[in-house]
């Protein structure tokens, strides 16, 4: 007589309907999405190259010259012009005319020639924390370098005494791309799918037709499932696009099992999809339902590791990490796009999301009440 | 079918349902009665399980509507106040999901579904979304959509409210049809014309049910019908100002006007000429008086004075 899913294939058979009888939802469920992982993929770049760079060469030899192209040949950097002050180079500086400063003193040539240190000083604009910090290293490095070589002259050897071989594994070239779509992946699929079924029970409630379903013998699991499932195969079209997306726009390989792709995607979207409908049965209007979701939206872009290393964070950003299925989801995608990983290697974060959905969907169902009050 | 005993509600500090207790019989139209905000629909939800009774109970079919609210889930229908269906869905996209949504499927639903789109005669208008239906139509689609599963109680909560009178009659038919074949319907309603239709109707009035009976019953009641006094129709000219006339007169207990005349309770020994002078003198000649029995208007507009005055029923 009490079937624990009794109601939902009419419900299934309802929320198919309603979902595509009306374009406009549909088209803002499928286009936002592709837009901003394009749009984000492009943004989010962290790859400082070229620099624009101010050139103060007081010294005017070979040598100072010299030192400018192994600037330059960093590709760190790029002269965008040549300054005869040092109040014109630092004037340039605030102007935001170049991030970077490089000043030859008079002297260079002959303090090199007399083997004393020879002084050069590199200005670096602060105030955009990641350009200053690459143009450092790679200042301090061309520095490094173009100091040994001549130590190295000086003592009749061949070669540097020590040579460190740095090999990057997995995205050997270091694109921000590979690090980055991943993640912006999770991030995109999360405000589609949360908004979609947050909004679904609410708008029942706002209508009326939530009391018609509840003077009906429909059972509380039958109505949930019903309601994800439909949002749970377009979420999974969606994330097939966005993934289509990842490779031929981007061109990020998926170098691990795409099995385990599928199987963690799909386990993301149920705890997101059981998230959103949680929210559906606490809030009383859409207004709130979208208040509710962008609390957990908004952690998710900084706390999950989508941009900033979780391991740095202070420990109470760190465990709010804990808690967002998006923390495990782009790790996993990271672990199986660039790492190559499979199925028995991702295990314990799909275990994690596996239990996230089911426990979450599972307190969708027992919380909610078949009474008004 | 259906039996309250000392129902209550309260929301907070705010009793909603104060000790309601009536019966009502099968196959019987209820009619259920009473301003806005007096209660009607908290008692609707209370019998349909969307509510929980603070207090006292009730039971559909001699079942409990707390502990055994699974059983009668199947056993009744609901067309609440805003006809709740589902906008973007075609009518037959409605009615299809009801049907499921009661578990029923194939040949069951198609005999189903044909009778009700026979006897409702929505034929036309099936390929049509429902959001896009005038308010008749809705309504019948909302019913037939509530009656899939064959409830053997159907609540009706103000089915009629903004529906144009041609709709309001064809309504009324259909009920007059289901009841007949048994099944028993609870109507919310504020036209005394549809409760003059009903074979019982209640009336609540401030949380409390005021009166509940026949409405034959209703119109013998002592209160309604004091000894000392009795109930006359004055048909005349320009009945608004005649009424402010017999208003101010000795002897006139209360006064309405009902369209074209007047309904007035007067004490037993104030002559009809004098009544009719009075009027004269004011500018309004030829007054026709003669002797009515209560109207369950009449009724309820007696009882809630009383009610107000601290009497009660």
């Amino acid at each position: 007589m009490k079937l624990p899913f009794r109601g939902f294939s009419a419900i299934l058979y309802k929320e198919f309907l309603v979902v595509f009888r009306d374009p406009l939802t549909l088209f803002f469920m499928f286009v936002p999405p592709l837009i901003q992982l394009v749009a984000f993929g492009f943004a989010l770049d962290t790859d400082v190259k070229h620099i624009s760079t101010l050139v103060l060469d007081e010294d005017r030899t070979r040598e100072s010259r010299e030192l400018v192209d192994q600037f330059v040949n960093t590709q760190t950097f790029r002269v965008v012009g040549e300054v005869h002050s040092v109040t014109e180079l630092a004037d340039a500086i605030r102007r935001g005319q170049a991030y970077v400063g490089l000043q030859i003193p008079p002297g260079f040539t002959r303090d090199l020639a007399a083997g004393r240190t020879a002084r050069v000083q590199v200005l670096i604009d602060g105030s955009n924390s990641t350009i200053a910090s690459s143009s450092l290293n790679t200042a301090i490095n061309v520095g490094f370098r173009s100091a040994m070589l001549r130590l190295v002259a000086r003592t009749g050897m061949r070669d540097l005494p020590v040579e460190v071989r740095p090999q990057i594994l997995y995205n050997p070239e270091m694109r921000a791309p590979n690090f980055f779509v991943p993640g912006v992946i999770g991030l995109v699929l999360q405000i589609a799918t949360m908004f979609a079924t947050s909004m679904s029970l609410v708008r029942e409630r706002e209508r009326g037709t939530l009391e018609q379903l509840m003077v009906s013998p429909l059972s509380r699991w039958g109505l949930m499932l019903g309601k994800l499932v439909p949002y749970l195969c377009i979420a999974m079209l969606m994330a097939a696009g966005l993934i289509g997306i990842m490779q031929s726009v981007f061109r990020v390989p998926i170098a691990g099992d795409i099995r385990a792709l599928v199987i963690a995607t799909l386990l993301y979207l149920f705890a997101l999809l059981s998230l959103g409908l949680l929210i559906s049965t606490r809030a009383q209007n859409q207004i709130q339902a979208l208040q509710m979701c962008m609390v957990f939206i908004l952690p998710s872009i900084f706390f999950s590791g989508f941009i900033f290393p979780r391991e740095t964070m202070p420990w109470i950003f760190y465990a709010i990490g804990t808690i967002l299925p998006a923390t495990y989801y782009i790790e996993l995608q990271r672990a199986i796009v660039l790492r190559g990983a499979c199925l028995a290697d991702s295990w314990a974060n799909i275990a994690v999301l596996a239990g996230m959905g089911v426990g979450v969907f599972s307190l969708c169902a027992l919380q909610f009440k078949q009474k008004m009050a | 079918m259906i039996e309250c005993e000392r129902l209550t509600k309260r929301f907070g500090t705010f009793t909603a349902v104060d000790h309601v207790s009536f019966k009502i019989g099968k196959g019987s139209i209820f009619g259920f009665l009473g301003p806005n905000g007096s209660g009607k629909s908290t008692v609707i939800r209370l019998l349909c399980g969307l509510l929980q009774p603070s207090d006292g109970q009730a039971r559909i079919a001699g079942l409990d509507v707390v502990r055994e609210l699974d059983q009668i889930k199947s056993l009744i229908g609901y067309m609440s106040q805003k006809f709740s269906l589902y906008d973007e869905l075609t009518a037959h996209e409605n009615l299809t999901f009801y049907a499921r949504l009661y578990g029923l499927r194939g040949a069951a639903l198609k005999q189903r579904y044909d009778q009700l789109v026979g006897l409702t005669h929505l034929e036309p208008y099936l390929s049509r979304r429902a959001g896009l239906l005038s308010g008749g139509w809705r309504q019948r689609l909302a019913m037939a959509c509530s009656l899939m599963h064959r409830p053997s109680v159907l609540f009706l909560d103000e089915p009629t409210a903004g529906i144009d009178p041609v709709a309001r009659r064809e309504l009324w038919d259909l009920l007059f049809e289901f009841s007949s074949n048994g099944m028993t319907l609870f109507v919310t309603t504020h036209y005394m014309d549809e409760a003059e239709r009903c074979s019982h109707v209640g009336y609540i009035y401030m949380s409390k049910l005021v009166v509940c009976g026949e409405p034959d019953e209703l119109k013998q009641l002592p209160m309604v019908n004091p000894t000392d006094a009795r109930r006359i129709d004055v048909t005349c000219d320009h009945v608004t100002t005649g009424l402010q006339v017999v208003r101010r007169l000795p002897g006139v207990r209360t006064a309405t006007v009902f369209g074209q005349s007047m309904h007035l309770l007067v004490d037993k020994d104030t002559p009809e000429d004098f009544i009719r002078a009075e009027l004269a003198r004011a500018g309004i000649p030829h007054a026709d008086i003669r002797p009515i029995a209560p109207s369950l208007e009449d009724v309820f507009v007696t009882l809630t004075s009383n009610a107000n005055q601290g009497g009660g029923a």
